[in-house]
């Protein structure tokens, strides 16, 4: 039973590691604390493959407070790789790079999502989320000189604190109808039919107010531009990637085991979804299109893609499922490189407005590539992930007889496609005076950068087996 | 069970009524004749310069932040303390995990300056 | 009618009497110091349900430590009294009607639909006791209770970062190692 919970216990041990080697060295010795907190991180992913593989059948541990199926399993690799780039793209990124407590509290909010992904009980649940989010607050506000960093973690710490409420508010009603924590068997409470229709779907609501904010979902989404542009940029990539594949894997499992469609009859939460969906993603590639700073350009992006990633799950089939996992996928390794090079970028242009981007392709031609290759992927365009990605999505619409839905999906990647093309004509197009400046690409950073380009490129060619451990993943659900 | 509380709750009153009722007395039965110099402060210190609604430093606000964090801990050692007979050993060691990552936390209060006084 | 509905109404007087006191003080001090007697009194309800444990978390945690940071942070910001009323436009009265609809609703619940409550099996006497949670808390919860104790060092670590000056941390690091 503990071996399941190994990579878990390595990130506890890490982050009481890292914090105890911060207290006993003083700054200059730091600097190796993320490729400590990096080796400790690479260790958990070797766990998991090694020790924590899921057998054929999912079973509940820890007394019913995780799943441990195949779910879980991917879940877990995917914020493990984007902490993995997260920390490698801040070890380049002087204002946090010997700071061992901002390591810390990556680890600890790795540490929640991972947890979030396996929690099939609404107390271990509602406290990984606490565990993910509460470092998240602080990372997001870290920079404390800096006043746009604070105001960054405020606004995030205030909208999450109220969501949080009304998500606890939907659990408490959860418990009350069911008797019981546990998604199962509130699953059981549910189908018995004694409920009221409106009764559910207000819980349905009231829950998903919770996990909404997590993944940007309109109306829930105003936070992320103003938290993406003053956090640290690594952190943004984070914000923008983890955590938000965390929200996810919480819906997807919150919504198809406690509230199966089959207890509502008739009308039930994957309308609701579909047109979250639908708003979502136009509102995000709408608002985009008017931006000036590449943060919050790619913020509103990330609101389009959480857009996108809701309409495989409001199709509630296998492959709508296997569609989510699939996008969560291709869009992590995606948008960390895009944050990526802005992280990069941000140290010598000093600034995140467009403008800056003018000629970047002359400056650094291998940053300009990785942006190139990471945002016709965010537009969906062949041969990179995004296409599979998007393709996948949009025939699991289809196939849950939501083909407006499509439609709509569609109509707003050529939207997406017209704001990514405005910044690559930005970066390769464009002039400016300061062409004969380099941009330097610190060492882990580009470590990290070639990973995410590689991926983007190997899962929009060699489909066939990340295809089918999606469906292996996402059968956990069904 | 509710009969304990209940006798609580009567020590509640009596040692409310202590106080009270020589105040009480006090001030219906004593003479009322003020003056300037009787309603002076005496024996309680100086009398107060200024305002004495004063702006409190930032630094008791981290003191209150941290004293927060341990009684929560403490709130959470108190049950493992009262069934510590009927825990199985992984229990022990779970209450003692549970102090060591603490006592972390109270290293990096110390080591970063959070408990001087500047 | 039993010493526990006495109890119950004259508590209820009290508790609502501090949350009246808190809302229309002029003075933040005076609001905080009725919080604490409305948490207190909130505190003796848990008793009368047969919960100490949170009876005790709600004196210690909550009237304690939480009410001693608020008084920290009135007392930070500069306790004055406000002066006249504030600018709520149309807030007031949707509040009031809010209010409103929510006293009808428990009145309904109560008055009318009495019969819902009325299913509701007392606990245990000793059902909740701080041995039980301890046992039960090491039993079933043990993976939560570690994952609380990491979310308290978070929010220590979050404490010291947000609230130090990061430059004097460092000034403070470096001259010991000089």
């Amino acid at each position: 039973m503990f071996l399941t919970l190994l990579p878990e216990i390595t990130l506890v041990v890490l982050a009481f590691v890292v914090l105890t080697t911060d207290l006993a060295l003083d700054r200059q010795s730091r600097a190796f604390l993320p490729y400590l907190t990096a080796a400790g991180m690479l260790l958990a992913v070797i766990f998991t493959i090694v020790f924590a593989l899921p057998g054929d059948k999912p079973q509940l541990i820890f007394g019913g407070m995780l799943r441990h199926d195949w779910l879980t399993f991917v879940f877990r690799l995917v914020f493990l790789f984007g902490a993995l780039a997260t920390v490698l793209f801040s070890a380049g990124w002087e204002r946090v790079a010997r700071r061992g407590e901002y390591y810390v509290l990556i680890i600890t909010s790795t540490l929640g999502m991972m947890l979030m992904g396996a929690s099939a009980d609404l107390v271990m649940l509602f406290l990984a989320i606490e565990t993910t989010s509460i470092p998240l607050y602080i990372l997001a506000g870290f920079i404390t000189e800096d006043d746009k960093s604070t105001e960054s973690g405020f606004k995030y710490l205030l909208f999450g604190a109220m969501t949080t409420a009304i998500m606890l508010y939907g659990f408490s009603m959860l418990y009350g109808f069911s008797g019981s924590t546990n998604l199962y068997w509130i699953a059981g409470a549910l189908m018995s039919g004694e409920l009221p229709f409106i009764s559910m779907m207000g819980t349905v609501i009231l829950v998903m107010a919770g996990f909404a904010f997590k993944v940007s979902m309109v109306p829930f989404h105003f936070w992320a531009p103003d938290v993406y542009e003053g956090s640290p940029t690594p952190i943004a990539g984070f914000l923008s990637t983890a955590s938000k594949a965390a929200g996810f894997a919480v819906i997807i499992r919150v919504l198809l085991t406690a509230f199966p469609l089959e207890a509502f009859g008739g009308v039930d939460w994957t309308m609701m979804m579909a047109i979250a969906a639908a708003l979502t993603m136009s509102v995000g590639n709408l608002i985009a299109l008017a931006q000036t700073n590449i943060k919050r350009l790619l913020a509103y992006s990330s609101v389009a893609h959480a857009g996108y990633i809701l309409m495989g799950i409001a199709a509630a089939s296998e492959l709508g499922g296997l569609s989510v996992v699939f996008y969560i996928i291709v869009y992590l390794v995606t948008n960390l490189a895009a944050f990526g090079v802005v992280a990069v970028a941000e140290r010598t242009l000093g600034s995140n407005d467009l403008e800056a981007y003018d000629g970047l392709s002359r400056r650094s031609p291998a940053l300009a590539l990785v942006l190139l290759i990471s945002l016709l992927s965010l537009a969906g365009v062949p041969p990179m992930g995004g296409f599979i990605a998007k393709v996948l999505v949009f025939a699991a619409a289809v196939e849950a007889n939501m083909v407006w839905l499509a439609v709509v999906g569609i109509l707003n990647a050529i939207v997406g496609l017209y704001y990514y093309l405005i910044v690559l004509k930005r970066v390769y197009l464009f002039r400016s005076e300061e062409e004969d400046k380099p941009v330097p690409i610190p060492r882990p950073s580009a470590v990290a950068l070639t990973v995410c380009l590689i991926a983007i490129l190997v899962f929009g060619t060699i489909i066939a087996p990340w295809f089918d451990y999606s469906g292996i993943a996402a059968g956990a659900l069904f | 069970m509710q009969d304990n509380w209940l006798f609580i709750g009567i020590a509640v009153v009596i040692a409310a009524m202590l106080p009270m009722l020589p105040i009480a007395a006090a001030r219906i039965l004593s003479p009322h004749r003020p003056n300037r110099l009787k309603n002076e402060t005496y024996e309680c210190g100086m009398e107060t310069v200024g305002d004495t609604w004063v702006q409190f430093k930032v630094q008791y606000y981290v003191y209150a932040l941290v004293f927060l964090i341990f009684d929560v801990e403490m709130i959470f050692l108190f049950p493992w303390a009262v069934a510590y007979d009927n825990l199985p050993l992984l229990g022990v060691i779970a209450g003692l995990v549970f102090i060591f990552l603490l006592l972390d936390g109270l290293a990096y209060a110390w080591r970063k300056g959070a408990l001087e006084w500047s | 009618m039993s010493t526990d509905v006495i109890l119950f109404l004259g508590l209820a007087a009290v508790a609502i009497g501090a949350a009246l006191g808190m809302l229309f003080s002029r003075n933040a001090v005076y609001s905080a110091l009725f919080l604490i007697l409305n948490f207190a009194t909130v505190a003796v309800f848990y008793l009368l349900l047969g919960a100490p444990f949170i009876a005790m978390a709600q004196v210690t945690v909550y009237a304690g430590a939480i009410m001693v940071l608020f008084l920290f942070v009135i007392m930070l910001l500069g306790a004055e009294e406000l002066r006249k009323r504030g600018k709520l436009g149309w807030q007031q009265p949707l509040a009031l009607l809010l209010g409103f609809v929510l006293v009808a609703e428990t009145a309904y619940l109560v008055f009318v639909r009495g019969d819902l409550v009325s299913q509701i099996v007392p606990a245990a006497a000793d059902y909740g006791t701080p041995k039980d949670i301890g046992i039960l808390l090491f039993d079933n919860y043990m993976l939560p209770f570690q994952v609380v104790a990491v979310l308290l060092l978070v929010a220590m670590i979050g404490a010291i970062v947000l609230t130090k000056d990061d430059r004097k941390i460092e000034r403070k690091t470096s001259e010991e190692k000089a």
